[in-house]
C-alpha cells in the first residue's frame, strides 16, 4: 500500500509538466465539448428530429460539403502530380501562388465570388451575363477555392517524400507517363488521398464564412447552429448541430491515426533530370488554376479601388484612404491592431506550447508520452466553432478576468490551430539525435540546458514555420473567435462579417485586402527569416567565425599583396567596392584585429586575420589526367595528353607550378592512360601523390573523379590539359565553391549562365556565356555533397558515361550553388586539337603523321 | 597507495523489462586499465548492461559497486563514467571547442582553467587544428575523438563505447579501431565496448564478455575465447564465425 502510494507519488513527480500540458489540453480543447452535452435536453432532441430544417441543413452540407471535396482532391492531386514531376524553374513560386488563398478568411473568397458573379457584378458589367451563384453553385465553388490550398500542401507534400526509383524503372521499361500516374502515383498517395479528403471535407463542411457570404437560400449546419445560439438562444439544439458537425472530423482524425505516418522521412530527389517535354502543358495548366483561384481576391481588390461599385467604376484610393478614418465608432487602426496583438500572442504563446508538447512526446520516455501525443492530437478534430460555443458555457462565468478579455481568443486560437504546429515540432524533434539527452545527463548538461543550447538552436526553421502557422491562421479565422471577442478586442476578420450584414461591400472588400496584405508581409518576413538563419547556418558551417564576402576579398588582397600603403582610394578600385565602403571595410577589419595598422601609414594583414582565412584556404588540389586525349593523336599515342610539351614545357606543368605558386602542394593526379610516364614529374614535384584509374578506357572522366572521392574536401578539381598563361587563376583561398569561366560571346565548346548568380545552363556551344574552364573549387560542405552525389550517378545505370562535371553543373544542380568564377580566355589556352596545338607551338606542324590523322 | 584492480563489481544483477527478462543474475568485474568488450547476437542485452553502468537503466536487482561504492541508485553525473554512442552524438551546433568545453561551462568553472583543460585535452587527441570546426566539417575519425575528448575532459575513471563503428564502412572501422587503442594505450583509462562484431571485439580488447540467452557464455581473454570456447554458442558465435572469415580470405587470395 506505502509502496504503491510512493510510486505513485514518483510518477506524479516525475511527469509532473506533462500531466499539466495534458490537464491544459483537456480543459482548454476537451472539456469544452463535453459541456456542450450538458446543454441538450430530451426535449431538444425530439424537437431537433422533427425540425425540417435542421434535416435540411444537414443533407445541403453533405451535399455541397461532398461534391465540393471530390473535386478539390481530384484538383489538387492533379497540380501537386503535375509540379512536383516537372522540371520547371519557379516551383517555389507556384506553391505560394497556388496557396495564396490561405492568407485570407473564407468569407473574403465567398465575398469575392459575389462581387464577380452577383447581379452588377464585375462579369455582369463586363459581359452582361448574370450567373446566379448564390447556393449550390456558389458554395461549392468558393468550397473548392478555400479548400484547395491545404490539400494541395497535404498531396504534394506527401509527393516529396515518394521514392523516385519506380519512375526511373517504368521509364525503362517504357511505361507512358499516364500509366505511371495510375499505376504508380495513385497507389502510393493512396493513404495521403483519403486523408487528404478527409481533411478538405472537415474544412469545408464546418467552414462557416464562406458560407455567410454565397449560401444564398441554402441554409448549412454551421449557419444553423450559429443562428440557433445567436438568434434563437436554443443552446441545446445548437449544441447537437455542433456535435453533428464533429463526426467527419472524428472519422478524418480516428483514419489518421490509424493509417497515416505522420512522421516523415528524407525528402527524395530526382536526380535524373525530369523530363522537358511537358513543361510548358503543366506551366499553362497552373498559371491558369493560379488565376482562377485568384479570381476572388481579384475580385474584391479590384473594388477596394473602385469609386462607387457597380455603379462607378473608375479608380480611387478614398477606400483606402478612409482606413484609417473614423469608421465604424473607432478607426480601422483599431481593428488592425487588435488582429496584429492577437496573432502575435497566438503565435508567440502557441509556439512555445506546441514545442513543449512536441519534446515531452518523444523526447522524454515514460508513460505519459503516449498520451501527451494522442491529446495534442486529438485538437486536430475540434471544429472552431464547436469550440467557440464551448468556451462560452465554460468560462462565461470568468468575465472579464478571461472571458471577455484578449486572452481568451489567444488560447481558443492556439488550441483550435494546436495540430499543425505540433505536428511540425514532433518531426523536427524526432530526427534530432536522440541521445543528447543522455550525453547531457552524463556531463552533468541540465535538460534545460541541453533544450536551449543544442535543441532548440537546432530547430529554428521549424519554429519560424510553426510561428508562421498560428500567425497567419489568427489573422484569418472567424469560426471560434466569433463568439468570444468583445467590442474591444474585435479583431479584422470578424469586423468582415458585420459589414456582410449591411451588405457593404466597400468595407468588406478593404478589410479583406488589409488581411490580405497584412498576411503577405507577415509571410515575406517569415521567409526572409528563414532564409537569413539558412543563411547564417551556412556561414557557420563554412568558416567558423565567417567573413564576409568583402571582407574576405580585403583580407585575400593584403594577404598577396603585403604590407604596404593602400589609399582607400585604391582600395576601393582594386576591390571594386565604394569609397565609403572601403574605409569602413578598414575601420571595421582594424576594430576586429584583422589588420595591423603601422606607424607609417601603412598596413598588413594581422595573424588574427590569416587565422581568420584559414578556413577557407584551398587545402589540396585533384587533378584528373586519366585520359586518352584522342583529338590530339597522333601525338598521344606516345604521350599522354598532360605530358605533351607546348613550347618546350608539358602542359601538366603549367597547372603544377600556378598550384605550388600558391602554396598548394597536396596535389593528387589521378593516372590512367599511360600511367607510368607520370613518374617523370616527381624529379620536379617530389611531393604529388598518384591514384591509377584502371578503368580510364572503360568510363569517362567521372571515374576518375570517384577513384579520388576520398580526397575532396576543400579542394580544386582540375583538368590535365589545360595550358595556363597566367597562374593568378589560381587562388590561395576561395570563398565559395566555384566554377572557372570566361564570358565569351559565342563559343562552341562547353559554357554555362549565370542564374540567380550561379552556374547553370550547362551545355555544349553557346552565345553570350560562360566558356567553362575545367577548374573547380569545392568548399567542405558542397565537397560532402558532391562526393554523395558522384557516387549516386555513378551507381545508375548509364551512370560512367558521364562527364563528372555533368553531375554538379547538371544532373545535381539543385544541391549546389556554384558561383562562376571569372578569367580571362587569355589566362587559358584550351588544346583540343591538333590545329590549336599547332597554333600554340608551331614546331608541331611537321610532327610525323599529323597529316594522315587530321585526313588532309 | 596501490589502487586495487578491480574498478566495477557488477554483482547479481537482473533486468526485466515489465514481464520480460533480458538479464538473469548476471555477475562480473572490469579491471582498471583494461579494455573490455560485450559481444553478443542482438538482443542478448549487451546494451542494456552498459545502460545500467553508466545509470541511465536501473537494474531490477542486483547492485553495481565502483571503487568500492554502491553506485546502482547513483545518477549519471555523479558517477564519473563518460559515454559515446553509435553516431558520436556531437553537438551539431557547436564547434569542437565547445563541445568538449561545455560540460565544464555547465559546472561553471573559471574561464582560464577551462580553456586550459580543454586545450590539453585537444591535444592529448590530437585535434589542433581543427578546433574551430563544426562537427558536420570533420571526417568519421575525427569526430569519434571529438566525442573521445568530450568525456575525457571530465577525467572519467571508465568510458563505455555503444557500438560506435557499425554504421561505418568497413575500411575506416580498421583506422578508427586503430585510433581507439592508441588513445587507450596512452590514457590508460578503462574501457568498456560494446559490439556485436567479432572481429572488432578481437582486434580491440584486452577481455571479452560474450553474452548470450540472458547470461554471460564467457567472460575471457580472446585467446581462451578462441582456443577454449566454454559452450557450443561460443565455439559457434565466436570461433566458428572467425575460422569462416579467414577461410573465405585465403580461399579468395590463393
Amino acid at each position: 500500500m506505502k509502496d504503491g502510494l510512493r510510486k505513485a507519488g514518483r510518477f506524479l513527480r516525475h511527469e509532473t509538466l506533462r500531466l499539466i500540458s495534458i490537464g491544459c489540453i483537456i480543459l482548454f480543447a476537451i472539456l469544452p465539448l463535453l459541456t456542450l452535452a450538458f446543454h441538450v435536453s430530451a426535449k431538444d432532441w425530439q424537437y431537433i428530429f422533427s425540425d425540417g430544417s435542421f434535416k435540411d441543413a444537414v443533407r445541403n452540407s453533405l451535399l455541397y460539403t461532398g461534391a465540393a471535396a471530390v473535386i478539390t482532391t481530384v484538383l489538387a492531386l492533379i497540380a501537386a502530380y503535375l509540379l512536383n514531376t516537372s522540371s520547371l524553374k519557379h516551383k517555389k513560386l507556384f506553391v505560394i501562388l497556388l496557396t495564396l488563398g490561405m492568407l485570407v478568411p473564407t468569407i473574403s473568397v465567398g465575398l469575392g465570388l459575389r462581387i464577380l458573379f452577383g447581379t452588377k457584378g464585375f462579369i455582369d458589367l463586363l459581359f452582361g451575363v448574370t450567373i446566379e451563384v448564390r447556393g449550390f453553385a456558389g458554395l461549392i465553388m468558393g468550397s473548392v477555392m478555400t479548400s484547395f490550398p491545404a490539400t494541395f500542401l497535404i498531396l504534394y507534400d506527401a509527393l516529396q517524400y515518394e521514392d523516385k526509383g519506380p519512375y526511373d524503372a517504368a521509364e525503362i521499361i517504357g511505361l507512358k507517363r499516364l500509366s505511371t500516374f495510375f499505376r504508380l502515383t495513385v497507389p502510393y498517395l493512396r493513404v495521403a488521398l483519403i486523408s487528404a479528403f478527409f481533411a478538405c471535407f472537415t474544412l469545408i463542411f464546418s467552414d462557416y464564412g464562406m458560407p455567410m457570404e454565397i449560401a444564398g437560400k441554402v441554409k448549412t449546419l454551421p449557419m444553423y447552429l450559429y443562428d440557433q445560439f445567436m438568434s434563437s438562444f436554443q443552446y441545446g439544439r445548437g449544441s447537437i448541430a455542433g456535435f453533428v458537425l464533429l463526426i467527419p472530423a472524428i472519422i478524418s482524425f480516428g483514419f489518421d491515426l490509424i493509417f497515416r505516418d505522420y512522421s516523415t522521412g528524407e525528402k527524395q530527389q530526382k536526380l535524373i533530370a525530369a523530363e522537358q517535354r511537358f513543361n510548358r502543358l503543366t506551366a499553362v495548366c497552373l498559371i491558369l488554376l493560379c488565376l482562377i483561384l485568384f479570381l476572388p481576391q481579384a475580385a474584391f481588390i479590384s473594388l477596394s479601388f473602385a469609386k462607387a461599385f457597380p455603379n462607378d467604376l473608375s479608380f480611387t484610393f478614398a477606400h483606402i484612404g478612409n482606413i484609417f478614418s473614423n469608421t465604424h465608432g473607432v478607426g480601422l487602426s483599431a481593428y488592425i491592431r487588435n488582429s496584429l496583438l492577437l496573432a502575435l500572442l497566438t503565435a508567440l504563446a502557441g509556439t512555445c506550447f506546441a514545442y513543449m508538447l512536441g519534446y515531452m512526446s518523444v523526447r522524454k520516455e515514460g508513460k505519459a508520452a503516449k498520451a501527451v501525443d494522442l491529446f495534442a492530437l486529438s485538437t486536430i478534430a475540434i471544429p472552431g466553432l464547436v469550440l467557440g460555443i464551448g468556451y462560452i458555457f465554460l468560462f462565461s462565468g470568468t468575465n472579464g478576468k478571461f472571458y471577455g478579455t484578449i486572452l481568451i481568443l489567444v488560447v481558443v486560437n492556439i488550441f483550435h490551430f494546436l495540430g499543425s504546429p505540433y505536428l511540425l515540432a514532433k518531426n523536427c524533434l524526432s530526427k534530432i539525435n536522440s541521445e543528447y539527452e543522455v550525453i547531457g545527463e552524463t556531463l552533468g548538461i541540465s535538460r534545460g540546458r541541453i533544450i536551449a543550447k543544442v535543441l532548440i538552436p537546432g530547430s529554428v526553421t521549424t519554429l519560424v514555420e510553426m510561428f508562421s502557422y498560428f500567425f497567419l491562421n489568427s489573422m484569418i479565422t472567424i469560426s471560434a473567435v466569433a463568439f468570444l471577442c468583445s467590442y474591444d478586442n474585435q479583431p479584422l476578420s470578424i469586423l468582415i462579417t458585420t459589414y456582410e450584414k449591411n451588405s457593404n461591400y466597400e468595407m468588406q472588400s478593404v478589410i479583406s485586402l488589409i488581411i490580405l496584405f497584412l498576411n503577405i508581409a507577415a509571410r515575406g518576413i517569415f521567409s526572409a527569416a528563414t532564409a537569413a538563419l539558412n543563411k547564417r547556418g551556412n556561414r557557420e558551417i563554412e568558416g567558423g567565425i565567417g567573413l564576409e564576402r568583402n571582407e574576405f576579398d580585403f583580407l585575400t588582397y593584403l594577404e598577396k599583396h603585403g604590407r604596404g600603403m593602400y589609399s582607400q582610394r585604391k582600395l576601393a578600385d582594386d576591390l571594386t567596392i565604394t569609397l565609403p565602403n572601403a574605409s569602413k571595410l578598414v575601420r571595421e577589419m582594424a576594430g576586429r584585429d584583422y589588420i595591423n595598422e603601422l606607424a607609417d601609414g601603412s598596413i598588413e594583414i594581422s595573424e588574427k586575420g590569416l587565422k581568420a582565412l584559414e578556413p577557407y584556404r584551398v587545402r589540396k588540389a585533384i587533378i584528373l589526367a586519366a585520359g586518352f586525349g584522342q583529338r590530339l593523336a597522333p601525338v598521344t599515342l606516345n604521350t599522354p595528353k598532360p605530358l605533351v610539351k607546348v613550347n618546350g614545357v608539358r602542359i601538366l606543368d603549367t597547372l603544377l607550378d600556378a598550384l605550388t605558386a600558391k602554396g598548394i602542394t597536396n596535389i593528387t593526379i589521378v593516372r590512367g592512360y599511360k600511367k607510368e610516364q607520370f613518374d617523370a614529374l616527381l624529379e620536379k614535384y617530389p611531393t604529388l601523390h598518384f591514384i591509377d584509374n584502371p578503368e580510364f578506357n572503360l568510363a569517362n572522366n567521372i571515374s576518375s573523379a570517384v577513384h579520388a572521392i576520398d580526397l575532396i574536401d576543400r579542394c580544386y578539381i582540375c583538368e590535365a590539359d589545360l595550358y595556363i598563361t597566367n597562374p593568378d587563376i589560381i587562388n590561395k583561398y576561395e570563398y565559395r565553391s566555384n566554377y572557372l569561366g570566361a564570358k565569351v560571346a559565342e563559343t562552341d565548346d562547353w559554357c554555362f549562365r549565370k542564374r540567380n548568380g550561379y552556374a547553370a545552363d550547362y551545355r555544349m556551344g553557346g552565345t553570350d556565356c560562360y566558356q567553362a574552364f575545367g577548374i573547380s573549387y569545392w568548399n567542405g560542405e558542397d565537397s560532402e555533397q558532391l562526393k554523395a552525389d558522384l557516387k549516386k550517378v555513378y551507381a545508375q545505370r548509364g551512370g560512367k558515361e558521364n562527364l563528372w562535371e555533368m553531375v554538379p553543373l547538371r544532373l545535381a544542380r539543385k544541391n549546389y550553388r556554384l558561383e562562376i568564377r571569372k578569367c580571362h580566355k587569355a589566362d587559358i589556352i584550351e588544346i583540343d586539337n591538333f590545329i590549336e596545338l599547332i597554333a600554340a607551338d608551331p614546331s608541331y606542324a611537321k610532327y610525323p603523321g599529323y597529316e594522315e590523322y587530321s585526313g588532309k | 597507495m596501490e589502487q586495487p584492480a578491480v574498478i566495477i563489481r557488477c554483482e547479481n544483477i537482473n533486468k526485466k523489462f515489465r514481464s520480460k527478462t533480458v538479464l538473469e543474475d548476471i555477475s562480473f568485474e572490469i579491471m582498471r586499465g583494461e579494455f573490455l568488450s560485450l559481444l553478443g547476437p542482438s538482443g542478448c542485452g549487451k546494451t542494456t548492461i552498459l545502460r545500467m553502468l553508466i545509470g541511465i537503466e536501473k537494474p531490477s536487482s542486483g547492485r553495481i559497486i565502483k571503487d568500492g561504492v554502491d553506485i546502482t541508485e547513483m545518477p549519471p553525473k555523479e558517477r564519473n563514467i563518460g559515454i559515446v554512442f553509435q553516431n558520436y552524438s556531437l553537438f551539431p551546433n557547436m564547434d569542437v571547442y565547445h563541445n568538449i568545453s561545455y560540460a565544464l561551462s555547465a559546472k561553471k568553472l573559471e574561464k582560464d582553467e577551462i580553456d586550459s583543460k580543454v586545450r590539453r585535452i585537444v591535444e592529448m587527441v590530437g585535434l589542433e587544428e581543427h578546433i574551430y570546426k563544426k562537427p558536420r566539417q570533420l571526417s568519421g575519425g575525427q569526430q569519434q575523438r571529438v566525442a573521445i575528448a568530450r568525456t575525457l575532459v571530465l577525467n572519467p575513471d571508465v568510458i563505455l563505447f555503444d557500438e560506435p563503428m557499425s554504421a561505418l564502412d568497413a575500411e575506416i572501422k580498421v583506422v578508427l579501431r586503430e585510433q581507439l587503442k592508441e588513445i587507450q594505450k596512452k590514457l590508460k583509462i578503462t574501457m568498456v565496448y560494446v559490439t556485436h562484431d567479432q572481429e572488432e571485439a578481437f582486434a580491440l580488447s584486452d577481455r571479452i564478455m560474450v553474452l548470450n540467452d540472458l547470461r554471460i557464455a564467457q567472460l575471457d581473454t580472446p585467446q581462451n575465447l578462441y582456443h577454449r570456447p566454454a559452450d557450443p554458442f561460443v565455439k559457434r558465435f565466436v570461433v566458428d564465425h572467425l575460422d569462416r572469415k579467414v577461410r573465405s580470405i585465403e580461399e579468395s587470395i590463393r
